[in-house]
Formats: C-alpha cells, sequence, structure tokens
C-alpha cells in the first residue's frame, strides 16, 4: 500500500509544488533544478514510457500469434515490422559516407570505393546521427514507410468528413442553423473561390431563398412572387448604381464576411472556450498537486 | 416538383462510396489539371510577414518545427515561406524540434532551401535537434539552452559552433516561428516561451488548430498566425515565391465547393421528408 | 534515380493506395498497411527517444568520459558526472519492469512524477496566458472616440461590443451552479449562439485541414506515378485493384439487415 499509493501521491505532492512554486521562487539552485534538472528528468522518464508501450505493443501481438486469435497473421507482420525498423535503428548505422555519398552498408561503400577507383575512405556516421542522416537507411524508412502511412491515415479523414456532411449534418433548429452557416462561410471565404463569388450573387440567392422561406409562412401567392420580383429589382438596382462592384458591399462578399465572423464572433466564442479551459486544466492541476485526484495510480 | 423532390431524396440514400469517389476526384482533377485562381490575403498572414519584415538587422531568429508528415503537406509551405524570408534578410536560424519527425522536416525544409541559397551550416542555420519533453524543453530553453542541448543533431558540441556564441537562452533571439500541427506547439511557445520572455512570437498552424490560437492573435501574445495550407499560399503570394501551397488551391476550392453542395443537398432532403411527414 | 529511391518510392505508393483502399471496404491490404503502421512507429519512437534523449541526456551524465563510471561506458556530450540522475534510471527501469504483472504497480512512481511536473508546468501556464492575459485582452476599447463606429476587417466601436457581450454571455453559459432561466437564461442563450458560430467556424476549419492533407498524398502519389519512378502508382494501384478485385468475389459483402 506504501509504495503502491502514498509514494506515488507523496512524488506527485512534492514535484509538482516544487514546480509550481519554482516559477516564483527567487533562488538559484530551486529555479536551477526546476528549469533544468526536473525537466530533463522528465524527459528521460517520458522516453522510458515509450519503451514501456512499444513492450506492451509486441507482448500484445506475440500473445495473439501464440493464442492464435483471429486476424493473428497481421500480427507476424506487425512484428516483422517493429524488428525490422528496431534493428535499423539500433543495430545498423545505416549511413556510411564516401566524399558526399551516403551508403546504407560498409560493405557498398567499399564496392563504391572499389568501382571507383577513388583514393576516399568511408566514414561511417556516430550512433545517434544516424537516426537523422539525410540518404540514410533510417531516414529512408521514415520517409517511404512512416511518412506515407501517417500521412495517409490523416488524409482518410476527409473521405469521412464529406461524408458526414452529407449524411449527418443537419439544420434541425436555429443553433445548428447557425452552426452551419458559420461553416460554409468559412469553408467558401477562405479558399481562392470564394473571391469569384460576387456579392450580387449572394444577394440573389438570398432573395431567392427568402422567397421558398416565405412561402413557408404566407399562402397568398401575390405577396410571395411581389415580395419576390421586389427583392431581384432591389438587388438589381443596387447592383447599377454601385456599378456591380466585385467586392462591395462587403458584408455580402464572402472573404470579407468570413474575415469578420473568424475575427469577432468567432474569437468571442473560442476565448471563451480558452478561459474556461485554463480555469479547468489549473482547478485539476491543483487537485493532482493536492493528492484530490489520484486516477494515475487507478483510483477513482 | 415532385420528380426533382424524389431525386433529390434518392441522392440522400446513395452508398458513401459514391459520395467518396466524388471528394476524390474533386481533389484529384486540379491537380492533374492545375488551375490558376487569384490569392486574396487575410490580415491575420499580413501580420505575420509585417512581424518578420520588421526584425532588426542580421538578427538570430529560432524557428520551431513542431509538425511531422501528416500535417506536411499545411505547414511545410509556411516553413519554408518564413526561411525564404529570413534568409533575404540574412537572418541567422537556429532550428528546435518538438516533435520528433520534426527533425526530418527540418533536414527536407533544409534540402529545399539549399537549392536556392547554397546554405552553409553553423554560418546560415544551425539545427539543434529534436528534445522529447514537450512544454518543459520551452521552459528549459527559456531558462538554460545548453542544459537541453549540449550537442547538435549531427552531435557536434555545441561549444564548437561559433554560432552558437552568445546563445544560452531564448531571450538571446530576436524572434521566434513556430510551424505547429497541435500537441507541443503554438499554446507551449506561447505559455513557456513567448510570454514569460517578451520575445516575438508567429506561428504557422494547422487549420484545425488555428481556431483555438486566434485569441493568442487578438491579444498580441503571437503576431498573426498562418492558418493552414489557405494561409501558407497567401503567405507565398506575400514573399512573391509560389509554391505547393498556391498548387493546392484550386484542388482545395473545388473539394470546398463540392462539400457545400453536399450540406445543401443533405439539408434540401432532409427539408423535403420532414415536410411529407408533416403532411402525414 | 538511385535504386533505393525508386523502391521506396513503389513501397510508398503501395502503403498509400493499401491505406487508401479502406474506402472501399476493410480488406487485407489496408490490414497489413495498418499493423506495418504500427509496428514501424512504436520501432521509430523507441529509437527517436532513446537516440536524442536517454542516451545523451542519461547515460551521458552517468557514464561521461573521466567519470567515477568510465569503467562500464565512456559516452562523451560533455556533461559533468550527476549522481542525481539514478533516480530518472531508477524510476525508468521501474517502468520498463511493469510489463509484468506482477510489478504492474512499479510504473506508478514514473507516472506520478511525470503528472507532478505536467500539473506545476500546466497550473502557470494556463493561468498566466490562457486565463489572465486572456481576461486582460477582453478590455476592449469601447468608449475612447478613437475607433470607427463599424468596419468589417480590424477594430471598430460594435466589434469590440460584440467581443465582450460574446465572451462574457458564453463564458456564463459555462456556470452550471445556477439555474439558466429568465433573463440569466437569455443571456446564456446569446452565449450559445456565440459558441455555435465558433463551431461552426472550426468546422469548417477542419474540413479545410482534412482536405489539405488529402491534397498532400494525392501530390505524392501524382509524383510516384511519373516515368522517374517507373509509373510505380499505376503498377501498384493495378495490382491491388486485380487483387482486391479477386478477393471481393471470394468474399462478397454481408449486407445489412
Amino acid at each position: 500500500m506504501f509504495l503502491k499509493r502514498y509514494i506515488p501521491i507523496g512524488i506527485v505532492a512534492f514535484f509538482g509544488s516544487l514546480t509550481l512554486f519554482g516559477w516564483f521562487i527567487d533562488n538559484e539552485s530551486v529555479e536551477a533544478f526546476v528549469n533544468d534538472d526536473a525537466t530533463q528528468w522528465y524527459d528521460i522518464i517520458a522516453s522510458f514510457a515509450i519503451f514501456l508501450g512499444a513492450l506492451n505493443l509486441l507482448k500484445l501481438q506475440f500473445l495473439k500469434v501464440v493464442k492464435r486469435q483471429s486476424g493473428w497473421q497481421y500480427s507476424v507482420v506487425a512484428i516483422a515490422s517493429f524488428f525490422f525498423a528496431f534493428t535499423i535503428g539500433f543495430f545498423m548505422k545505416g549511413a556510411f559516407f564516401v566524399g558526399e555519398e551516403v551508403y546504407f552498408t560498409q560493405g557498398a561503400a567499399e564496392q563504391a570505393i572499389l568501382a571507383s577507383g577513388s583514393s576516399e575512405t568511408v566514414k561511417a556516421v556516430e550512433w545517434g546521427a544516424h537516426i537523422s542522416t539525410e540518404g540514410g537507411l533510417f531516414k529512408w524508412m521514415f520517409d517511404n514507410i512512416f511518412t506515407p502511412l501517417s500521412a495517409t491515415m490523416f488524409a482518410l479523414l476527409a473521405f469521412y468528413v464529406a461524408s458526414a456532411s452529407y449524411r449527418a449534418f443537419r439544420a434541425r433548429n436555429f443553433e445548428a442553423t447557425l452552426l452551419l452557416l458559420a461553416g460554409i462561410i468559412i469553408m467558401l471565404g477562405r479558399v481562392p473561390v470564394g473571391s469569384l463569388i460576387t456579392p450580387w450573387m449572394v444577394m440573389y440567392l438570398l432573395v431567392f431563398v427568402g422567397t421558398i422561406f416565405m412561402a413557408n409562412y404566407f399562402k397568398d401567392r401575390k405577396i410571395i412572387f411581389g415580395s419576390f420580383v421586389v427583392g431581384l429589382l432591389g438587388v438589381t438596382a443596387l447592383g447599377i448604381g454601385m456599378d456591380w462592384n466585385p467586392t462591395e458591399p462587403a458584408i455580402f462578399f464572402l472573404p470579407s464576411l468570413q474575415e469578420w465572423i473568424y475575427t469577432v464572433p468567432n474569437l468571442a466564442g473560442a476565448r471563451a472556450i480558452m478561459i474556461g479551459i485554463g480555469l479547468g486544466i489549473i482547478v485539476t492541476s491543483l487537485r493532482y498537486i493536492f493528492g484530490l485526484e489520484k486516477s494515475y495510480i487507478g483510483d477513482q | 416538383m415532385r420528380f426533382f423532390e424524389d431525386m433529390i431524396l434518392k441522392l440522400g440514400s446513395v452508398d458513401r462510396r459514391y459520395i467518396f469517389l466524388l471528394i476524390g476526384l474533386a481533389v484529384l482533377i486540379p491537380l492533374l489539371r492545375p488551375i490558376d485562381l487569384p490569392i486574396r490575403t487575410t490580415p491575420t498572414t499580413e501580420k505575420v510577414y509585417k512581424a518578420i519584415a520588421e526584425i532588426p538587422a542580421n538578427s538570430k531568429v529560432l524557428m520551431s518545427f513542431d509538425y511531422g508528415p501528416s500535417t506536411k503537406p499545411e505547414i511545410h509551405p509556411m516553413t519554408l515561406g518564413v526561411m525564404r524570408q529570413l534568409l533575404r534578410e540574412d537572418h541567422q536560424i537556429y532550428i528546435t524540434c518538438l516533435w520528433p519527425d520534426g527533425l526530418y522536416m527540418a533536414l527536407d525544409a533544409l534540402e529545399e532551401i539549399n537549392e536556392e541559397f547554397e546554405l552553409v551550416e553553423y554560418e546560415d542555420y544551425v539545427l539543434l535537434g529534436f528534445r522529447p519533453g514537450n512544454e518543459a524543453i520551452v521552459k528549459g530553453l527559456a531558462s538554460d539552452l545548453r542544459k537541453v542541448y549540449t550537442v547538435d543533431y549531427r552531435q557536434t558540441m555545441l561549444e564548437d559552433i561559433p554560432m552558437m556564441d552568445g546563445i544560452n537562452n531564448l531571450k538571446d533571439f530576436q524572434f521566434i516561428f513556430t510551424g505547429s500541427a497541435g500537441y507541443p506547439g503554438t499554446f507551449e511557445w506561447v505559455q513557456y516561451g513567448g510570454d514569460p520572455t517578451g520575445v516575438p512570437l508567429s506561428s504557422g498552424t494547422t487549420s484545425i488548430q488555428v481556431n483555438e490560437v486566434m485569441p493568442y492573435v487578438q491579444s498580441g501574445q503571437i503576431k498573426g498566425v498562418l492558418a493552414g495550407m489557405p494561409g501558407a499560399a497567401e503567405y507565398e503570394k506575400l514573399i512573391g515565391t509560389p509554391g505547393i501551397a498556391i498548387q493546392g488551391m484550386a484542388a482545395q476550392s473545388f473539394a470546398h465547393l463540392v462539400i457545400v453542395l453536399f450540406i445543401v443537398l443533405g439539408n434540401l432532403a432532409y427539408f423535403i421528408t420532414e415536410r411529407r411527414e408533416r403532411k402525414y | 534515380m538511385a535504386f533505393s529511391t525508386i523502391f521506396g518510392a513503389w513501397i510508398a505508393a503501395f502503403l498509400t493506395l493499401g491505406i487508401l483502399s479502406y474506402l472501399y471496404r476493410d480488406n487485407p491490404f489496408y490490414k497489413i498497411a495498418e499493423h506495418v503502421f504500427v509496428g514501424v512507429s512504436a520501432a521509430y519512437w523507441a529509437a527517436t527517444f532513446y537516440w536524442t534523449q536517454i542516451y545523451p541526456n542519461l547515460f551521458g551524465r552517468l557514464f561521461p568520459k573521466d567519470g567515477p563510471l568510465a569503467f562500464i561506458a565512456e559516452i562523451d556530450f560533455n556533461h559533468d558526472f550527476n549522481i542525481l540522475y539514478l533516480f530518472p534510471l531508477i524510476l525508468g527501469v521501474m517502468m520498463l519492469l511493469s510489463i509484468f504483472k506482477q510489478f504492474n504497480w512499479m510504473a506508478r512512481w514514473g507516472i506520478a512524477y511525470t503528472v507532478g511536473i505536467a500539473a506545476g508546468l500546466k497550473a502557470y501556464g494556463y493561468l498566466s496566458s490562457n486565463v489572465l492575459s486572456q481576461i486582460s485582452a477582453s478590455a476592449v476599447d469601447i468608449f475612447s472616440g478613437s475607433l470607427p463606429l463599424f468596419s468589417m476587417s480590424g477594430d471598430s466601436v460594435f466589434n469590440n461590443i460584440i467581443i465582450l457581450v460574446g465572451t462574457i454571455s458564453a463564458l456564463m453559459y459555462f456556470y452550471f451552479s445556477r439555474e439558466q432561466t429568465g433573463s440569466y437564461g437569455k443571456f446564456t442563450r446569446l452565449g450559445i449562439y456565440f459558441l455555435m458560430i465558433s463551431f461552426g467556424a472550426s468546422f469548417g476549419f477542419a474540413v479545410m485541414g482534412r482536405i489539405s492533407l488529402l491534397i498532400g498524398r494525392f501530390n505524392d502519389l501524382i509524383l510516384f506515378s511519373s516515368p522517374d519512378y517507373n509509373y510505380g502508382t499505376y503498377w501498384m494501384m493495378l495490382f491491388i485493384v486485380v487483387i482486391l478485385g479477386f478477393w471481393s468475389f471470394q468474399n462478397p459483402e454481408k449486407k445489412e439487415g
């Protein structure tokens, strides 16, 4: 109990308080510890956590293979891929220089020297630098295996966003309509095509939509038709008067409208969310430091 | 009229794979057949450009590559553009990475920029590399850079790099720019870098993150923000060097148009269904 | 172009198309690509974190050149020997040992340390930058007379009033300790409208971001379809489509309902 519960809570309380008060204490050794060593230890432990994650992954995949669970063949692929990348990262330098040229193996570099007949020698990179050497094996793995997979996983979401927009986003009430309108104006106003949609096109569209909306409330077709004609004539007259200016009136020009929405009402909402989240994080951090929140040791 | 309503309702229940196909085509066709569209700059992008233009001559600028390959299409054009503007003004660039992938993004950016500027390492730039620790790293840099970094990415000691003379913490830089894709990124640079030290800070973020960062722009905690690929395209226009962001704007525009049409169609189908249900 | 570059491009094209094949339906190519991603990324992250942090900053301080433990190893990063760094080493090893069920609890010490440091860092950071600075920025100029009444871009009295009212009403909406009825309810309703506009803008930006990422992938596929890369994209696409077609025929899709 002492080791499993009280010591972790004590660690959080001690180091949390030290880090928090370190912002306010003007003592060189405390500041040096909090700003430098404490943060270095944090980084080191975070690095070990990554190793733990990798080990856990291997354990789960191995168990799946051993127990012949559904899809165990793919777990073999995962394990093989892991060991392939692990070997490249830890046991192979993968970057041997002959002048400016880089080769994956010492043998290939030596063969290149023999083939060219030059007097150059093979220069291997240092351990540590081998993971960032341009042209090296680790970078090759990053460029051709990790990058396409990582990027494409994210890119898949573009399709699902489109599908969700079509099937799920409905203007069921005023709030949802506001959300959709803001989203549509931002989507169109932020890209070049928004500049091609003149304010006059938007105003004619509004007259059209307004008439359809009116049709729900007025049964007299003369009123509806009259309003429609008046709307059209009004927009046309304004357009002639303003020489069909492609960017005025600015309130109907999508790029200007989206800029106003983005920097005024959207900012208000975003700021409120930021302050709210900030207050929440402060309170939660203090709860961790005071030992009131113990979810990190599995307590409710 | 009923015929059109029935058609819209049928479209509402189409297999989603057709939607995927339409989106794919809307993005692919403009990439294969490029179309030039006018780029209109926004005030938030102009603020970034102006802030960098106002950096005193021969300054030392810290750039942080806090993104990976998954967000490279959005942020890479920004970092390339910023590097171009900085190098044209003969500023020296110091590069850190809060993301492990950021190191490779920085290497790619340097390789591309080298074709234009013929960079000399340790004279024009120093690539310090990646350190894990998120906000702890930013805090460490604000306090003592040489405890966070003893060597650069090539394992060269910082003491052996003349360009690192006089650089001990963030206050020794005249400007900070972060290309940020999430956590750690802009938030951490503001909270532990820009605000405590007072060093002017600017940022380029993914479109998803830009709304969260907007309050910092209005409060002046960051000097403008480059918002996603459109922001990168605007910045490329301002520096006068078109790149992949501008090339992608036609595809972006058409994809947005298609999605807006989907939303409108979907809502039309919804209203038609609602009206018919009310009648019966 | 070097063989490794062309070969790498073919692999990249195969993996990209494998992931994209999920749009058709879950299939072996997607599963292979997904599991390769899982395996490679775990090792990639482990290698990166080890060589950039553990090797220079931990071992570099425990086994420096001419240090007391130099007989075990000499790792020269110009650090002095610092015995305090045994603490993170012990916590780190305990974390690794927690993979065994009987030592599960050992990870708690390392997690507790990271939670404590993060809590101490975040409490101040968010208070200063996200709360105090934002409240200060909300004190906008309305009465000075130096601003225009209205402007679509830039500061104006009307815009500043909207920002002030919007921020306060949206913040008040998040105060759930009081029942939101009457005039208070109407004011917080206004706050909801501002939040909806904000969420709508976030949605628009999210769509923008995702499409941008897709543009990046398609750009790479177009590049790999060029003669320089021996038309890698086309060959991989043909391969996947043929095999997938055959597989779909053998495994027809189960209709729902």
